[in-house]
């Protein structure tokens, strides 16, 4: 009886060899560990055992038994493992194929230059005010100091709508709209379209967007230097370090009026067709708000006085984009629209 | 403006390099725009005296000239020119000189650079020898003027170079000139600003005083009338007789050429010359065609047209101001004389006129005729108030130099309403308060002076000041304070920051909105894009808007026809935006815009702000092997649902079929009116089938609109009461209901809604299905209802008991059964 027990372990043992397959595992542990397999086989038969024998015949049953027991046990995780290897193989993705990509879409350039702008200024205290586009002639011309049939009218070539209206010729009109329903002191800007004659061109469209910005307190309160301090503040904040120069000018609606030149973004001053080898360009125009501004809106010029200034955001866009055709703004080419950010707010 | 330097520095001693004349001018207001350096065309050319000119030996078209050129000697020149004649000053080739026009069409067609030419040599001409060569115009590239030799001034200097006489090279400038500087549009007024701005001298000779002729000859006899003084304050008149018409002497035609004005005679050019140098324009009449010599300035009246001397009719109105005699209008003033009564070569006797006309008026008629003159230019600017006497002097000396004329009676100067007296009482503290520059009362003074205003003290810190009578500009203390810094360019002024204003800078919530809304749209794969406001008439009819009903706003002075309206919708721009990109290749586009839409609106025009967006093409691209979801009417309202959400306003943003002729340009099954709180506020759907073709797409292409104005009112507001998560769970019922193909999903929903008890958390839509098992003209709709109390967990008897009676009324109400 002992030979067959160590035969029945030396033959399960040998067959659980390290590369057993799952089905001999099975074979065997049905075979020596089944319910009418050898050991239970053996087991039955021990009342042919003598009694003194029998204890030890049954301890060399267990003992076999734990041992194929563990051993099929080893050979069984051994083989899950080999079986989850295959299967992660299987599973394997190509991972340098195409993630799936939310769409996103792309900010204007003229709106993420106009915003930043508009944060630069914000950030300085002024306050955002919209105003419309079709005006009368009063809002856009006369209080602005344009007297009729004046020359300075014709530098800004005027859209005319039935029943005497236009369509804004600048943001300048957001001063008297504004002016009319507030009173100093106040810091305003004033983004939004305007409209000249101008045949769309690399360089010139018939509508456009500007902002007009004024700052107005008592008298003596608010002077040019100012003017001149927020504007280069203003000029260093949105372009970067680079040189600001101002110049006499006129606009019927500033006294003094001036202009603000910058370095010219392109060439640093070197001088280019752009700048045409002066090496400056020109940034925006601006003045102290003329009297008779003040006095359209009925504030006593003796009494206040304000700066004001207005700047094109699609050029001053081209300026900073280094680009040199207007009309990439009015076209909506993807693949221009597609290099501008996915978020809608400043680089700020 | 152009600015010859040689013609400044007839006024003001400078010898600043012209770069800095032009950087200084810029500063103060005159921008110039442009340096042209002008280099003579010739090198190696004299004036010369023509002693003799005699006929050649042996050729009876030529003549052997004997000339003294001075110091560069005498010499014998062979001349075929018909003009050559003894004593006259001519311009002298000499041999080894280069002239590029007489090399001209040998190079091609541009001119020749100077040391490419070969230089001049002696020549013997039919057996004569030449020592040079006497010069057209056109051999000296100074005009194209070849049939003669060029005749220079009597007083030439004999022996000087071509080039020194003809003040070359010399640098123009081009300046901006404001419209606030009228009196800046002459050599003049610019050298005034220049001295201002340097602190140099101004030399203005005064041109000799007109002396009327004793009456040994019948003097022409005219006069004058001023009927409209409100229009015209001062006219002057000279007339002069035994006027020889021919060509300006070089000199003047040169000058005329640098500032851009074509030479044409001696009496015209000399108007022009004294027009640019002086800033006054100036009119020359043909005397005999004025009837009876009597000038009238009156307004036209009953005259209804004219003829100009470009030969053009020009329609009057009864407002525009004339010059006319007795019978008939000769001039429209200040904008262009009439063809009836022109200087043409047989004029003898001129009449010159030199008038102040006021700017309105002539601003008026010239933009009405659309015609534009270097008359009514400065006219329409504003002239010297005061300098119609000087000009008119100034003219009579150059046609008397140039035209052999003489005056004949005196200057007849009629100032028929005298200008205003202008004092400004000026505060010298207003430079700093107003402009932060602190500069000495001395310099403030000096600056006045120096643009030509006269001063005097008038107590402590105060002036009264005299503008000058060619700055009408000039009228207020902060007109004088500009003057000051201005011509320091500004840099008087210290660059500082404003004191913090007391108020608080609030952010603007329309901004606001338009950021958050701009973000919603970006993050939904929609490009932000820009269009023309401007359309043509046929796109505002196919794509009507929002509004139903309403009459598009047509400009009056359109760009052109395709840009004539102002457009109703955004849609024309979007879908022209979306064929631009197609024909670039793009597969697709889903783009959106915030803009203004206009429209007719009380007889007037109106605007109002949209957001508009279109989907076309693959929108959401899946997984390799999957399929994507290409945009469409679903995925663009979810947009505007989500953007809703975001607002918090999404349970009362509506969507309801819409018919087909409120929005024509939609799919008539496929289109949608967009609901905020029973409002109608706008549309969403396919573009129609046929304006899908007429766009070529062959795709669906979702478009929507809407009305801003209310979304921007409520904001993006935050729910104002945040609620705690369920403690409890929730029990999930569907039914599935076979009703009507026809009733909308929605309808269900709203059933349900009707007996909905308060544990009903939620009840959505979860399939449709038509087909098989489904009677034709049927559908099935899926439900799943979620039932959740606040304070218990449901049990499912309950649950089922509610769920039965909310599905037995939505059967009912709908007409609908089970589905099997």
């Amino acid at each position: 009886m002992k030979d067959q027990l160590e035969e029945i372990r030396r033959r399960a043992l040998a067959e659980l060899g390290d590369d057993a397959e799952a089905e001999v595992v099975e074979n065997v542990r049905v075979r020596v560990l089944g319910r009418s397999g050898e050991l239970t086989e053996i087991m039955r038969g021990m009342r042919d055992v003598a009694p003194a024998e029998r204890p030890i015949i049954g301890k060399l049953v267990n003992d076999i038994k734990r041992e194929v027991e563990a051993r099929i046990e080893a050979l069984q995780e051994h083989l899950r493992a080999r079986q989850l290897e295959r299967s992660l193989a299987s599973a394997r993705l190509d991972v340098t194929l195409p993630g799936v990509r939310i769409p996103r879409g792309h900010v204007h350039p003229v709106t993420r230059i106009m915003e930043e702008m508009l944060d630069i200024l914000c950030g300085m205290g002024f306050e955002v005010e919209y105003t419309q586009d079709v005006e009368d002639d009063f809002h856009n011309f006369a209080a602005l100091n344009f007297p009729p049939n004046h020359p300075a009218r014709d530098m800004q070539d005027t859209f005319f709508l039935p029943g005497g209206m236009l369509l804004r010729t600048h943001t300048s009109n957001g001063q008297i709209r504004v002016l009319e329903r507030r009173r100093p002191p106040l810091a305003v800007v004033c983004p939004g379209g305007c409209y000249r004659r101008d045949d769309l061109s690399v360089r010139a469209a018939p509508a456009f967007n500007q902002i007009e910005g004024f700052m107005i307190d008592r008298r003596g309160r608010i002077t040019m230097s100012h003017l001149k301090g927020v504007l280069t503040e203003f000029a260093k904040e949105f372009f970067g370090e680079t040189r600001v120069r101002f110049r006499g000018s006129f606009f019927p609606f500033t006294e003094p009026s001036a202009e603000l030149d910058i370095y010219c973004l392109l060439c640093s001053g070197a001088g280019c067709a752009v700048c045409k080898y002066s090496g400056w360009t020109e940034v925006l125009g601006c003045g102290m708000i003329h009297p008779n501004v003040l006095r359209a809106v009925k504030l006593d010029p003796n009494e206040y006085q304000g700066f004001a200034f207005g700047m094109g955001v699609e050029r001053t866009a081209l300026m900073k984009l280094g680009i040199d055709d207007l009309r990439l703004f009015y076209e909506n080419d993807v693949r221009f629209l597609g290099q501008f950010p996915s978020v809608a707010g400043g680089s700020r | 403006m152009k600015l010859p330097l040689s013609w400044l520095r007839e006024f003001v001693q400078i010898d600043a390099p012209a770069r800095e004349i032009a950087d200084r001018l810029s500063a103060a207001g005159l921008v110039v725009e442009n340096i042209e350096q002008v280099e003579p065309a010739f090198q190696g050319v004299v004036v010369a005296h023509v002693i003799e000119a005699g006929r050649h030996p042996n050729a009876d078209r030529l003549s052997l000239c004997q000339v003294d050129a001075g110091s560069k000697g005498h010499f014998s020149v062979v001349c075929g020119a018909p003009n050559v004649h003894s004593g006259m000053k001519a311009a002298l080739a000499l041999v080894g000189a280069r002239l590029a026009g007489a090399d001209k069409g040998q190079h091609g067609d541009g001119v020749p650079r100077l040391e490419n030419v070969p230089p001049l040599e002696a020549a013997v001409i039919r057996g004569v020898r030449s020592e040079g060569m006497l010069c057209s115009e056109r051999e000296l590239m100074l005009s194209t003027e070849h049939a003669g030799i060029l005749e220079l001034p009597a007083d030439a200097p004999v022996g000087t170079d071509l080039a020194d006489f003809l003040m070359l090279p010399d640098t123009v400038l081009d300046v901006e000139i404001t419209p606030n500087r009228g009196d800046c549009l002459s050599i003049i007024g610019l050298a005034r600003e220049v001295a201002a701005i340097f602190g140099l001298e101004l030399n203005i000779p005064r041109p000799r005083r007109v002396r009327g002729k004793a009456a040994s000859e019948a003097l022409p006899r005219f006069s004058v009338e001023i009927a409209a003084p409100d229009l015209c304050p001062r006219y002057a008149a000279l007339a002069m007789t035994r006027v020889k018409i021919g060509p300006s002497p070089i000199l003047i035609r040169r000058r005329l050429e640098l500032c851009g004005m074509r030479a044409l005679n001696n009496v015209v050019d000399a108007t022009n010359y004294v027009m640019i140098e002086m800033g006054q324009p100036l009119h020359a009449f043909d005397l005999e065609k004025i009837s009876g010599g009597a000038i009238i300035v009156r307004r036209a009246d009953g005259d209804r047209e004219f003829t100009t001397l470009d030969n053009v009719r020009r329609e009057l109105q009864s407002n525009d101001l004339l010059i006319t005699d007795q019978q008939k209008p000769l001039a429209i003033a200040g904008v262009m004389g009439g063809l009836n009564s022109e200087v043409s070569d047989s004029t003898t006797t001129i009449l010159l006129e030199s008038a102040y006309f006021e700017p309105d008026t002539i601003a008026r008629t010239s933009r009405r005729l659309q015609l534009h003159s270097e008359a009514s230019y400065r006219f329409a600017r504003g002239i010297d108030r005061a300098g119609q006497a000087t000009a008119l002097a100034r003219v009579a000396e150059l046609i008397a130099s140039s035209a052999k004329a003489r005056t004949a009676g005196e200057l007849v100067d009629i100032e028929a309403r005298p200008a205003p007296a202008r004092e400004i009482t000026f505060d010298l503290s207003v430079v700093e308060t107003l402009t932060g520059a602190s500069l000495a009362p001395a310099e403030t003074r000096r600056r006045l002076n120096a643009i030509g205003a006269r001063t005097r003290p008038a107590g402590r810190g105060m002036l009264t000041v005299v503008p000058p009578p060619w700055r009408g500009d000039l009228n207020e203390p902060a007109d004088l304070a500009e003057e000051v810094v201005r011509l320091g360019g500004l840099d008087d002024i210290p660059s500082g920051l404003p004191p913090r204003t007391s108020t608080r800078a609030v952010a603007n919530p329309a901004r606001v909105f338009f950021k958050n809304t701009r973000e919603i749209m970006l993050g939904a794969g929609l490009d932000e894009v820009r269009t023309l406001a401007f359309t043509a008439p046929a796109d505002n009819q196919r794509f009507s808007g929002i509004a139903q009903g309403v009459e598009p706003v047509k400009v009056e002075n359109p760009l052109s026809m395709e840009l004539s309206e102002l457009r109703l919708s955004l849609l024309p721009g979007l879908t022209a935006a979306l064929r631009f990109n197609l024909n670039r290749q793009a597969a697709a586009f889903h783009a959106f815009e915030i803009g203004k839409v206009f429209m007719t609106r009380d007889g007037g025009a109106a605007e109002s702000l949209v957001l508009s967006a279109i989907s076309y093409g693959p929108y959401l691209i899946a997984e390799i092997g999957h399929k994507g979801i290409d945009g469409g009417f679903f995925s663009l309202k979810g947009i505007l649902q989500s953007w809703a959400d975001a607002m918090n306003i999404g349970s009362r943003l509506a969507f309801r079929t819409a018919s087909p002729s409120e929005v024509p340009f939609l799919h008539p099954a496929r289109a949608a009116e967009v609901v905020l709180d029973d409002e109608r506020v706008g549309y969403i759907g396919e573009l129609h089938p046929g304006e899908a073709m007429r766009l070529e797409l062959n795709a669906p292409c979702a478009v929507t609109e809407l009305d801003l104005a209310k979304f921007i009112s409520y904001g993006f507001a935050p729910r104002e009461t945040i609620e705690l998560p369920p403690r409890f769970p929730a029990i999930r019922r569907d039914a599935a209901l076979v009703l009507e193909r026809d009733l909308p999903a929605d309808s269900v929903i709203k059933a349900v809604r009707e007996v909905a008890p308060p544990v009903l958390e939620s009840v959505e839509v979860f399939d449709v299905y038509e087909g098989q098992g489904i009677a034709p003209g049927r559908k099935s709709v899926a439900l799943a209802c979620r039932y959740r109390a606040k304070d218990r967990t449901l049990t499912d008897e309950e649950v089922n008991r509610l769920h039965s009676a909310v599905v037995e009324h939505t059967l009912k109400r709908l007409g609908a059964e089970l589905r099997q």
